[in-house]
């Protein structure tokens, strides 16, 4: 099983290769990009991107040194048809630095690169929300190489999904950025801080109401509240706890380490840390606590759960399974 | 001319409609309790010619066997259209998916949101007419976008050709659209597949955990992907707002999805897209706003 690890600049690249991660995935907006139509949103982030392609072949040569693979993403929601072709030159020039793969968002341009002619490995992103065994056997149709699954499938459905689906790799996440809503069907922007940033993390007051118009008990009106107080306590899990970290540096949040021997042992090929534009320290650690997990699973299931659940030192927070990618 | 189409979740609904004499904008609208018309009542005359039936954001309201073939048998004595929607969905959906499209009668439309529903459609049922839903044509549509220019970060290719290969490959015979924040007739126009626009009511986003749906669930089970709700959403709905937002779109929680009512000028650019020819369905949310 390969760890796949986030830069957002070749400084980035050795630290995590040597941590343990063998797979680096990485963005970038061209300035002739910029130039062309006016926006940086050639893939998700418009923050943690490369510099430019003089940095992206840095960070191919440091990787191949290192014996890591490199994928770049493409992963916005959707792409014009202008766009399309801009997203093609992209790929020449990175298959000529000597990258690996692209991770694509769009299934348009995904069929567009196999149809290409390009020796790159293609990745269908988990913008496409590949659920089923019925998606997963079209994008392998489309010429896809691997499938990254979407956040909240059941460790059940992922590993059913795998055995149904032979002839294409699976990736799952296993750390970091957890999204409240299905990222592949959410057609909202991470604004401006002070525009309300992501969507799900907004300062949006609700009110309940009965759809039959009728007026809601005193009963209703409590257990709503109740079950709202339960959803900020959710959220501020899924939202890394508050974006907080352990003494070793430990990135708390979304995780899936604790499945990791039934994800290896259900064919998955890769598990993916999330968070481009992360610092490198959390990069790192995180990096760290996949190797670590992986490391044991030599040891059995019981003992690589059981260091999965002990590294951060706070099995409370586990116990509320808020945490958890897999429950 | 556009048709009109009339979009129920809760296929218990069809025996509101059941009671009318004629399927009216305005009689339907009584009929489900609307709050308000849609585009200020200028369709009100207008007679419904299509039930639109089944979920688009949760793969948990898909309709039961006896209410999709109850309401096949009204669309019937009734002359209507059936298009049967439905969601992003796992294995487990798909399987009860795949039943009721073998009720479906040969011509019936299949509004997919789901790339492995095309799929399925493609490869076992040639005879249903597959549509791609408003989920998978995608584009920006935050209820808080202060101006169009932030919709520009990420223009829209639903009318792009490698979009339309992929479409015309899975056999795809028409499209569904939402009207964006900041939407323009020409938004709609320039696809070689005819495009039905769903209203006053647009998708900003749905998830697969679901807020309501954690109502009577433990702590240790809400929010959890493998839940089990009793469909509250059906039940209860809820709006959302920020206390200092002057431009919001309204905005609406139900079930796992977050929805915003168009504005005025939307609502005008779906007209005007309608008049134009750009668009020949409109699709009215009957029972989920």
């Amino acid at each position: 099983m390969r760890i796949v690890a986030p830069v957002s600049s070749a400084a980035e690249v050795v630290p995590l290769a040597e941590a343990g991660a063998d797979e680096i995935y990485c963005g970038l907006v061209p300035r002739s990009w910029v130039e062309r139509f006016g926006s940086a949103g050639a893939n998700r982030r418009i923050f943690g991107n490369l510099s430019g392609e003089d940095e992206l072949a840095e960070v191919v040569r440091r990787a191949r040194d290192h014996g890591c693979r490199v994928s770049l993403v493409m992963n916005a929601p959707h792409y014009s048809g202008p766009q399309a072709g801009a997203l093609l030159d992209l790929a020449e020039c990175f298959q000529a630095l000597g990258g690996e793969a692209l991770i694509v968002g769009d299934i348009g341009i995904l069929a567009l690169l196999a149809g290409h002619g390009l020796t790159l490995r293609l990745h269908v992103s988990s913008l496409l929300s590949c659920r089923n065994k019925e998606a997963a056997a079209l994008y392998r149709e489309l010429g896809a190489h691997r499938v990254v699954l979407p956040r909240d499938l059941t460790v059940a459905e992922i590993t059913a999904l795998v055995a149904a689906t032979p002839g294409i790799e699976f990736e799952a996440f296993i750390l970091n950025d957890g999204c409240v809503f299905e990222e592949g069907q959410c057609h909202t922007i991470h604004l401006p801080g002070r525009l309300g940033g992501p969507i799900c993390l907004d300062n949006h007051q609700i009110e309940h109401a009965r759809a039959d118009g009728a007026a809601l008990s005193e009963a209703e009106a409590a257990m709503l509240a109740a079950n709202d107080a339960k959803y900020r306590e959710w959220l501020w899990y899924r939202f890394s706890c508050g974006f907080s970290v352990t003494e070793e540096g430990y990135p708390f949040g979304p995780c899936g380490l604790c499945a990791l021997p039934q994800l290896a042992a259900g064919g998955v090929a890769a598990v993916k840390i999330a968070g481009r534009e992360g610092p490198l320290a959390r990069k790192l650690r995180s990096v760290e606590m996949v190797q670590r997990t992986r490391l044991s699973l030599g040891e059995g299931e019981a003992a690589a759960q059981g260091l999965a659940r002990d590294l951060r030192h706070r099995p409370d927070l586990c116990d509320t399974g808020y945490m958890c990618y897999y429950r | 001319m556009t048709d009109i189409a009339l979009a129920l979740v809760d296929l218990r609904h069809v025996e509101r409609l059941a009671a009318l004499p004629a399927l009216t904008v305005a009689g339907c609208g009584a009929a489900l309790g609307w709050r308000h018309a849609p585009f200020d009542g200028a369709l009100a005359d207008r007679t419904i010619a299509r039930l639109h039936v089944g979920p688009e954001c949760c793969e948990r309201l898909l309709p039961s066997r006896a209410l999709l073939e109850a309401a096949l048998a009204f669309a019937a004595s009734r002359g209507l259209g059936v298009s049967l929607a439905s969601p992003l969905m796992a294995d487990a959906a798909l399987g009860t998916l795949r039943a009721l499209l073998h009720l479906l009668p040969a011509g019936t439309e299949a509004v997919a949101n789901d790339w492995g529903t095309l799929h399925l459609l493609a490869a076992e049922f040639p005879a249903l007419v597959p549509v791609a839903g408003r989920m998978l044509c995608k584009m920006v549509k935050d209820p808080r976008l202060p101006s169009a220019e932030w919709a520009r970060l990420y223009p829209h290719g639903i009318h792009a050709a490698p979009f339309g290969a992929v479409l015309a490959r899975l056999g795809v015979q028409r499209i569904e659209m939402d009207a964006a924040p900041f939407a323009t007739a020409a938004d709609f126009a320039g696809g070689r597949l005819p495009v039905g626009v769903h209203a006053p009511f647009g998708i900003a986003t749905k998830g697969r955990t679901c807020r309501i749906g954690a109502l009577h669930q433990n702590d240790a089970a809400k929010f959890a992907p493998s839940f089990g709700c009793s469909r509250e959403c059906l039940t209860y709905t809820a709006a959302l707002a920020r206390p200092q937002a002057t431009t919001d779109l309204e905005t609406r929680m139900r079930g796992t999805a977050m929805l915003y009512h168009h504005s005025p000028a939307m609502a005008a650019a779906v007209l005007d897209a309608a008049r134009a020819g750009t668009i020949d369905r409109i699709i009215l949310s009957g029972d989920w706003h």
